[in-house]
């Protein structure tokens, strides 16, 4: 049980890790999620004990599953949906500001406006003169 | 899926499913269910209306506010529970009635303020679910042209 | 032995720490009141140390993370005494001077004047941090306050944040010094493993002469001659001059670079535990006061020649204490004071020339005297006094130099002389420059404020040089505190012709030549500096910087930006991790298989449904059979739950999971068809592809080692499944898992709610209308 478990376990996160390697943002989510998935799976089966539902009048001769790692799994699976949501809502926006949900062509669009403020940074001001590698000039107050 | 039928089911579904809701968390200290499943399931209930009426007419019966301030209120009701010991000098979530101590029941409903942590819980699970989902409907019905 | 606050030594520090929040608050209310009430905070705290001082000093000593043997222990000693008098009175001074000089600074420069307050707040932090310095017994109190220094002096040296100039000097101090601060703190941490103490008198009790004592003075020391801009690291001391003049007159004299001598003097018994170390204190000393001083003589602008200056002046004092002895120690401490007095009061001078003329190079000033004689009469007095000429206090501390330097031999008395001549040679081009000669430029009234301190310092150079005994005290006493043991010393005008005199009139004669003879070696002394800059230490600072920088860009652009890489960096090294870790420790009867029984036949199939779900997530190209995959997924999970006596998380994990669902659609409906499109059918490489899935198997694979490895072994403790089972009825509850949330780990339920309400404000904010850029 314990072997098959653990497979179980692994072909989720290894599925999931397939996903987050994706260019498509909506993949990653869905890979975070399996992700989420197997660390669920994994807490349950660390629990001390198997046996009935860990509720009362407890049975005299079985034993109860461990109620511990029920609670932590419970929280677990809620909190992994908030953070799925708020990864769904993330990918939204990008797309609304960026109009795609592609790392790659995020990628480009992000390495273009970097280069344009190193442009702008290097016309305001001589940077190797001042020895000020590394910082930009402030923007003007008001 | 915005059919007659649908929608007439939708909206006779929806006390029954608040129902559900309240019965499992008032049976949560003694059966299956807590305010998290209470919370989903009411939450539930509410989509079916986005599902069948779509974002405008649903959200007559219940506004993306309300979500949030069930959301809040959730939020204060636990921090209370959690805190208010600490003005007596116990420490922080120490539930009342003491252990063993004679509780007033009313049917299955416990007078304990562990319950009343757990509607702070369920509040804050509803506000979450109707408040995502409802603002993603509403994205949906904006971007529709 | 006192152990409350109310002492000499407490109230100095409270109120120097003090200092910098009351002048804040007093500057919220009007911005000229934070000058005003600093210096009457600096004025306090000289008072309060002059008092510690008569009353014999104290300590103060109170425990503060006693579990990890770090106390707030400080004593108020000789030592301490000396550098706090010089921090708080010049500071006072200074403060004084400021007062008047930033308002016409910042209006010069067209700023609002509440920028005053955060100048004499910084000014002030400075002042706390030195005394805070001085005072320290710890090691780690020392780093802490040192630390504070700098931070101080960045925002001091940058006060001018809107010139480039400004920013980069600035970012260039607090470089140089803090890196090597850290120098301080590894050192620390050497004596720490070796004694077990950060204590001071400790150390000083049980260090023996070892190798690990002797790299740690080495790394402490490397941190002190940072800090007092001795050469190699001395660059950056001439570039803090982009800071306001007042600044500039206090970092000279008396904070940050006298920071670092004193750390030297503090730690002397340390160092000197090692003649290496000494040696390389002379070296460096020697080194710093002939490359200062050579560059001094051949700068323009009027604070380059001072900074200079300072670097061939601190080079005086880091010779004398690689001298040590009884004059070495003790004339190193009356050496600090009285540069201090003439440094201060020279940059001071030039501060207020710049602001009468509005010029700042020598070739453009000459004739002053007529203008201001009061100034000229006050500077001159304390260029005599840097000078070394008689009836000033810097004769003496020229002759003690020459003390020492002829108890260690005629070489060092030799360099000593020409170290001198060099000091009279740039101290008198300087003053010669700005107030004889012919009138250059016009000269605009100046307000009292910026005189009054310069001729405070000037005369007591005069009357430290009539009256000798108060310093010679107050050294006597820091150098004890140096030395371990009374140093007694007694500088005296001796009208005859013993060596230190001869030297000292030899250092006139090759000064007056030097000052006359300027265009015979003035050719060199500019070649000199020419190569300095070419191959100096500021090169290999920028080089070095624009390395690191290009090094921190390449990191960038293969680990950041692309997101799929950084995954990748972080799985692929954990598995290989893994991986060795699995080969190299013995794996027999670490792994159990586990027994299936019957019952568990439904559970089994289950879980090969999961696993099947979980890989043909992977299949689909379009989003939405991805999605009822992942659904699927989830449902067959919750089943798993159901199956394992878990029937709470297996009714939310199937409520979860419709909801997800409900919302994924939502999102998916959201994003355009050719999005989405886009995604499902753009070309994947099939070696980026062969990649992917070579990651995926591997981290697989070491999630598969971790999770085996731990479900194998089971803790055998189940007391705390039986204590909660036995709790329960107590909590009035029957369902253990529900109490278990809301009562028996109810806090972690309550972060966890705190944690879903974030989210929804987080989805809030994500999902508004617009575009966001």
């Amino acid at each position: 049980m314990t072997l098959l478990t653990s497979l179980t376990v692994a072909v989720l996160f290894g599925s999931g890790a397939f996903l987050v390697l994706k260019h498509d943002l909506i993949r990653v989510v869905v890979g975070m999620v399996l992700i989420s998935n197997a660390a669920n799976l994994f807490i349950m089966s660390a629990g001390l004990t198997t046996g009935r539902e860990p509720i009362h009048p407890l049975p005299a001769t079985e034993t109860i599953a461990d109620p511990l790692v029920q609670a932590m799994t419970l929280t677990a699976i809620v909190i992994g949906f908030g953070v799925a949501a708020l990864l769904l809502s993330l990918v939204y926006r990008v797309y609304t500001s960026h109009l795609t949900v592609d790392l790659t062509t995020l990628g480009e669009a992000e390495e273009r406006a970097e280069a344009a403020l190193e442009l702008e940074a290097q016309r305001d001001m001589d940077v190797e003169e001042a020895g000020l590698l590394f910082a930009r000039p402030e923007r003007e107050r008001e | 899926m915005t059919t007659i039928l649908t929608q007439t089911i939708a909206r006779l579904l929806l006390p029954p499913t608040f129902m559900v809701a309240v019965a499992v968390m008032v049976k949560g200290y003694a059966d299956t269910g807590d305010g998290f499943s209470a919370g989903v399931i009411a939450g539930l209930g509410v989509l079916l209306q986005y599902v069948a009426f779509g974002y405008r007419v649903a959200e007559r019966l219940i506004t993306i506010r309300t979500a949030a301030r069930s959301l809040v209120a959730g939020l204060t009701l636990a921090l209370l529970v959690s805190f208010v010991p600490l003005l007596r000098g116990d420490p922080i979530l120490t539930h009342a009635p003491a252990p063993n101590a004679h509780v007033i029941h009313l049917g299955s409903l416990e007078l304990i303020t562990a319950v009343l942590f757990d509607v702070g819980v369920f509040l804050i699970v509803f506000g979450f679910a109707v408040g995502a989902i409802g603002m993603v409907a509403r994205a949906i019905d904006r971007s529709a042209p | 032995m006192t152990q409350h606050l109310l002492n000499p030594a407490g109230l100095l520090l409270v109120v120097a720490l003090l200092a910098a929040p009351t002048a804040a608050l007093a500057g919220l209310r009007r911005p000229s009141w934070a000058g005003i009430v600093g210096a009457s905070m600096a004025g306090l705290a000289f008072g309060l140390a002059a008092w510690g001082w008569r009353a014999g000093g104290d300590r103060i000593d109170v425990a503060w993370a006693p579990t990890w043997d770090l106390r707030l222990s400080f004593a108020l000693d000789g030592l301490a005494v000396l550098y706090a008098l010089l921090a708080t009175g010049i500071g006072a001074l200074v403060l004084i001077y400021a007062s008047r000089y930033v308002p016409l600074h910042l209006e010069h420069q067209h700023r609002p004047h509440t920028d005053e307050i955060r100048f004499h707040a910084f000014l002030l932090l400075f002042m706390g941090g030195m005394v805070g310095l001085v005072m320290a017994q710890d090691l780690v109190l020392i780093f802490v306050f040192w630390d504070l220094t700098a931070i101080a002096s960045y925002y001091l040296i940058g006060f001018d944040r809107h010139e480039a100039e400004a920013r980069a000097s600035a970012l260039m101090a607090m470089l140089v010094t803090g890196i090597s601060a850290v120098c301080l703190l590894i050192g620390a941490m050497l004596l720490y493993a070796d004694y077990g103490t950060f204590a001071l008198p400790e150390l000083f009790a049980r260090a023996e002469s070892s190798p690990s004592v002797t790299t740690a003075g080495a790394l402490m020391a490397i941190a002190a001659l940072a800090k007092s801009a001795q050469a190699p690291l001395h660059f950056w001391l001439p570039r803090a001059m982009a800071a306001p003049t007042p600044v500039s007159a206090y970092l000279h004299s008396a904070a940050m670079v006298a920071a670092g001598v004193f750390l030297l003097s503090r730690l002397y018994p340390l160092l000197a535990r090692s003649d290496l170390l000494l040696d390389g204190l002379l070296t460096i000393g020697f080194l710093s006061m002939a490359v200062g001083g050579i560059l001094a003589l051949t700068r323009e602008e009027l604070k380059q020649v001072l900074a200079y200056s300072t670097i061939s002046q601190y080079g005086y004092v880091v010779v004398m204490l690689g001298l040590g002895g009884t004059y070495g120690t003790a004339g190193a401490a009356f050496y600090v004071v009285a540069h201090a007095l003439a440094k201060s009061a020279l940059f001071l001078t030039a501060g207020a020339v710049t602001e009468a003329t509005g010029e700042k190079r020598l070739a453009a000033l000459g004739g002053l005297w007529r203008r201001m004689p009061l100034l000229a009469a006050a500077s001159g007095a304390a260029a005599a006094g840097l000078a070394a000429l008689p009836l000033t206090v810097g004769f003496f501390k020229d002759e003690l130099f020459f003390v020492a330097a002829l108890k260690r031999g005629p070489v060092f008395a030799a360099l000593a002389l020409v170290g001198a001549a060099l000091s009279l040679a740039y101290v008198g081009r300087f003053w010669i420059g700005i107030f004889l000669g012919r009138s250059r430029a016009e000269a605009q009234p100046i307000p009292t404020a910026l005189v009054a301190p310069v001729v405070v310092l000037g005369v007591l150079v005069i009357a430290g040089g009539i009256v000798v005994e108060p310093v010679t005290d107050l050294a006597a006493s820091a150098g004890a505190v140096t030395y371990g043991s009374p140093t007694p010393i007694h500088p005296a005008y001796h009208l005859d012709a013993r060596p230190e005199n001869l030297l000292a009139v030899g250092a006139w004669a090759l000064g007056a030549f030097l000052l006359v003879a300027r265009p015979i070696w003035v050719g060199v002394a500019l070649a000199v500096a020419r190569l300095g800059e070419r191959i100096g230490p500021a090169r290999g600072y920028r080089l070095l910087l624009g390395g690191l920088n290009r090094f921190s860009d390449r990191i960038h652009a293969i680990e950041v930006r692309d997101l799929r890489s950084r995954v990748a960096t972080v799985l692929v090294p954990a598995a290989v991790l893994v991986g060795a870790g699995v080969l190299v420790t013995p794996t027999r009867d670490q792994f159990l298989v586990g027994g299936v029984r019957g019952a568990d036949l439904p559970l089994l199939l289950v879980l090969l449904l999961t696993a099947i779900a979980g890989v043909a997530t992977c299949v689909p190209r379009d989003h939405l059979s991805m999605a009822l995959v992942l659904s699927s997924v989830g449902y067959c999970l919750a089943v798993v739950y159901a199956f394992s006596g878990a029937p709470d998380v297996a009714l939310v994990a199937v409520l979860i999971e419709t909801i997800f669902a409900l919302l994924f659609l939502g999102v998916l409906a959201l994003l355009p068809r050719q999005v989405l499109r886009y995604e499902s059918f753009r070309a994947v490489g099939t070696r980026r592809g062969l990649r992917d899935a070579f990651v995926a198997t591997i981290t697989g694979g070491f999630a598969f080692v971790v999770v085996w490895g731990v479900l194998s072994r089971p803790s055998p403790q189940q007391s705390v499944i039986v204590e909660q089972a036995d709790l329960t009825p107590a909590a009035h509850g029957k369902d253990i898992v529900t109490v278990i949330l809301a009562d028996f780990r109810g806090l972690d339920t309550m972060g966890e709610i705190t944690v879903i309400a974030i989210a929804l404000v987080g989805l809030a904010g994500l999902l508004q209308r617009g575009r966001l850029r």
